[in-house]
């Protein structure tokens, strides 16, 4: 760490070059975080880390008997495909889904939560967003990637496509972390916005087809839905390539990483612009 | 190159009665007030060098914590500059610890969180984990650890990385004597090797002992700033005036330390004075009937002044002010005085020093002073003050506990009091050979 003067008034570039180094200093401090946000939930626990994979079996195991065995026989006719499991097809739109929603709801509260941090200690606190996606991405990865076993397992077989889920990953993460810093920066001037963004993501949940799958509004009126829904397209892109085998749709991609891109850069410029007065906020 | 160089520093913050108005502002692009401007901070200028130790005196919301967060960069100032050189480590107690993590992994977690690179980290664990002395708990969760233990591993990781500049807030509060002088000592090494240190303490002793320079702060404002003797004995000065206004001052916000004067408390007569913090206790700290009320204890000096501190075995005058809502004939007005374990250490009241309050009518005030040599223990003491009316026992026309709080002090060339009290004692020598003789 050198030495540091807080009048320095710099461009935009050299600002962006600057936070982009700080948090290339940090790789240690957001590594070690991550580490504690991801083992929090197990701490303490007799099985300890297991429940990182033990957790993601019961789910895949629930969604299987609820949705495969129960509802999900009139869904498996429509779809045309009779071998697709679709607790599995749902489970696998749900991990990307709740990746961006954790992000979303809990970046509003991400200042007011390490207020210490904020307030009372010299911390780079641009790192807090990056952290909370990372940690949100590793846990729902994890999650995928139980996944894949078990469809190798029951013989669906493990995709080449496979080997374009970390491109994905890597688009998505911008994407999450595009929309912390936003919402953080939002939800540490307007504490408000935690209630709205909440009904929102539960909006989007039943909005994207997650529970449903896309045929269902081919050629409605209803299309735009899917067509200008970001989250559709991850959900899409997720299932293409870990159930279906197919690369996800070049065009959409393209266009979805230009959106990632963007809110990155504009979330992260924003937070950085503002964080001065969070400490005034809390 | 100074270590620390603050030109003009000011902080406001603008305050708001209700969240609405706040909003109501910011909407309004300045077109409606609805705030007001609160300075935290006004006009501070300092420069250390490296090696410097500063100590921040100040009373209770004087702005103290505020300065040192502007001057390790937590806190942007309103205006003026702050220019630091070189790793700044500010610990607050407790702050960047995760409870359900370990003593270990805390160490790590902390340190990054202060700032401090990961290979200095692990270069300096052992250092680390010796000096923190935590023993097997190390590996248990922090949640488990005493406070003082928690002060211990926080301050461990801080001062063994050697920061060019550290920042303590109140860091000794907690923590037994071993932490505290181990601490110390710990912190002249780092002095020692040009570590600028700065800290806020109420251990005017600390301050003393381990600084070369001080800071007195007042409201936002640099009273003094010079040699350690020279702003303890300000503060001082300046605890003691504060006391003699403590219920003017919440009346009025905008009084000057300057505009006192002695003469107010040296009149013969003694003004009547309420103090406001009395009406709100808390049920268990004050109950009775309500005929008379307490409305206010102070501590005097030998020279008549309000303190919160006097001298062991000097005299010390308890007044207390009391006004009656009713027609009273005979009362009784009682005084404990109880040491910091909650110890009644020594109680009188008017009637067995032959002061009677008779004959009290409704709407009446009195002061009441007790007056006694306080040969005590030096260490905190509180004042109970009691309204009794003979009719009935155990029934107070009020009482309040806690009423007043006061420090004995050991002054200088007294001897010590090993005791509780020092009882008058004559001391006589009669060897037994003479004794013999005698008879």
């Amino acid at each position: 760490m050198s030495a540091s003067a807080s009048k320095a008034k710099q461009g935009s570039f050299g600002a962006a070059s600057r936070v982009l180094s700080t948090i290339y200093d940090q790789r240690w401090l957001i590594w070690y975080f991550v580490q504690r946000d991801l083992s929090k939930t197990y701490r303490g626990s007799f099985l300890g880390f297991a429940w990182a994979f033990l957790g993601p079996l019961v789910m895949i195991s629930l969604y299987t008997l609820v949705f495969s065995e129960l509802v999900g026989l009139r869904f498996r006719e429509l779809e045309g495909n009779e071998t697709l499991n679709y607790g599995l097809y749902i489970y696998c739109g749900v991990m990307p889904f709740s990746a961006v929603s954790e992000c979303l709801t809990q970046s509003t509260n991400t200042i007011r939560r390490n207020s210490t941090l904020v307030q009372k200690m010299i911390f780079p606190i641009e790192v807090l967003p990056l952290i909370m996606a990372v940690t949100s991405m590793a846990d729902k990865l994890l999650g995928l990637g139980v996944l894949v076993v078990v469809l190798a397992v029951l013989g669906y077989g493990i995709h080449w496509t496979l080997v374009l889920l970390p491109v994905l990953v890597v688009i998505q993460l911008l994407f999450v972390m595009g929309l912390s810093y936003l919402f953080s920066v939002v939800g540490a001037y307007l504490p408000d916005v935690r209630e709205t963004l909440r009904a929102f993501v539960r909006a989007m949940f039943f909005v994207t087809p997650i529970i449903w799958t896309v045929d269902r509004v081919e050629g409605t009126k209803w299309e735009p839905v899917v067509d200008y829904n970001p989250l559709a397209y991850l959900v899409g892109a997720y299932r293409d390539v870990i159930i279906y085998g197919d690369p996800p749709d070049g065009t959409a991609t393209f266009w979805f990483t230009l959106l990632a891109v963007g809110l990155f850069v504009a979330g992260l410029a924003c937070f950085v612009r503002l964080k001065k007065n969070f400490a005034d906020l809390v | 190159m100074p270590a620390v160089r603050l030109e003009d520093i000011s902080k406001s913050y603008r305050m708001y009665t209700r969240q609405r108005d706040r909003l109501q502002e910011a909407l309004s692009f300045g077109r409606i007030k609805r705030g007001r401007d609160f300075w935290a901070l006004k006009d501070i200028n300092l420069e250390l060098e490296p090696g410097d130790t500063l100590g921040i005196l100040g009373r209770n919301g004087a702005g103290k914590s505020t300065l040192l967060q502007v001057i390790s960069g937590v806190l942007q100032p309103t205006s003026g500059t702050v220019e630091t050189n070189g790793q700044v480590v500010l610990l607050q107690l407790g702050a960047g610890i995760s409870p359900d993590f370990t003593g270990r992994e805390n160490v790590m977690l902390n340190g990054l969180t202060l700032g401090i690179p990961r290979d200095k980290l692990l270069d300096r664990f052992e250092e680390i984990e010796a000096f923190a002395d935590l023993g097997q708990f190390m590996d248990q969760p922090v949640k488990t650890y005493s406070s003082g233990m928690k002060a211990r591993l926080g301050f461990a990781v801080a001062v063994n990385v050697e920061p060019d500049i550290l920042i303590l807030d109140e860091t000794f509060s907690v923590g037994d004597a071993v932490f505290k002088a181990m601490g110390t000592q710990k912190m002249l090494e780092l002095r020692d090797r040009g570590t600028t240190i700065l800290f806020v303490s109420h251990g005017v002793g600390m301050i003393k002992n381990f600084c070369n320079r001080a800071m007195l702060l007042h409201r936002g404002e640099m009273l003094y700033q010079g040699g350690t003797a020279e702003t303890v004995d300000r503060y001082q000065a300046l605890l003691s005036s504060a006391e003699a206004h403590r219920s003017g001052e919440l009346a009025d916000a905008e009084y000057e330390i300057a505009e006192q004067e002695d003469d107010d408390y040296l009149l013969d007569t003694p003004s009547f004075k309420q103090n406001p913090d009395l009406e709100g206790r808390a049920p268990g700290l004050r109950h009775g009937t309500g005929e008379a009320r307490i409305m206010s204890v102070e501590i005097l000096d030998e020279d008549s002044r309000p303190v919160d501190r006097v001298d062991s075995q000097s005299t010390v005058t308890a007044r207390v002010h009391l006004q009656y809502s009713e027609d009273v004939k005979k009362s009784r007005l009682e005084i404990t005085l109880r040491n910091k374990a909650g110890l009644d250490v020594f109680s009188t009241n008017t009637n067995a020093e032959n002061a009677p309050l008779e004959g009290m009518g409704k709407g009446e005030r009195a002061i009441v002073d007790f007056t006694f040599e306080a040969w005590l223990q030096p260490g905190q003491y509180s004042v109970t003050a009691a309204i009794s009316s003979p009719k009935a026992k155990n029934v107070y026309l009020d009482w309040v506990d806690v009423a007043s709080v006061f420090k004995i002090e050991r002054a200088k060339g007294q001897p010590a009091i090993p005791g509780l009290v020092r009882l008058p004692t004559t001391a006589a020598v009669h060897g037994p050979d003479k004794a013999r003789q005698d008879s």
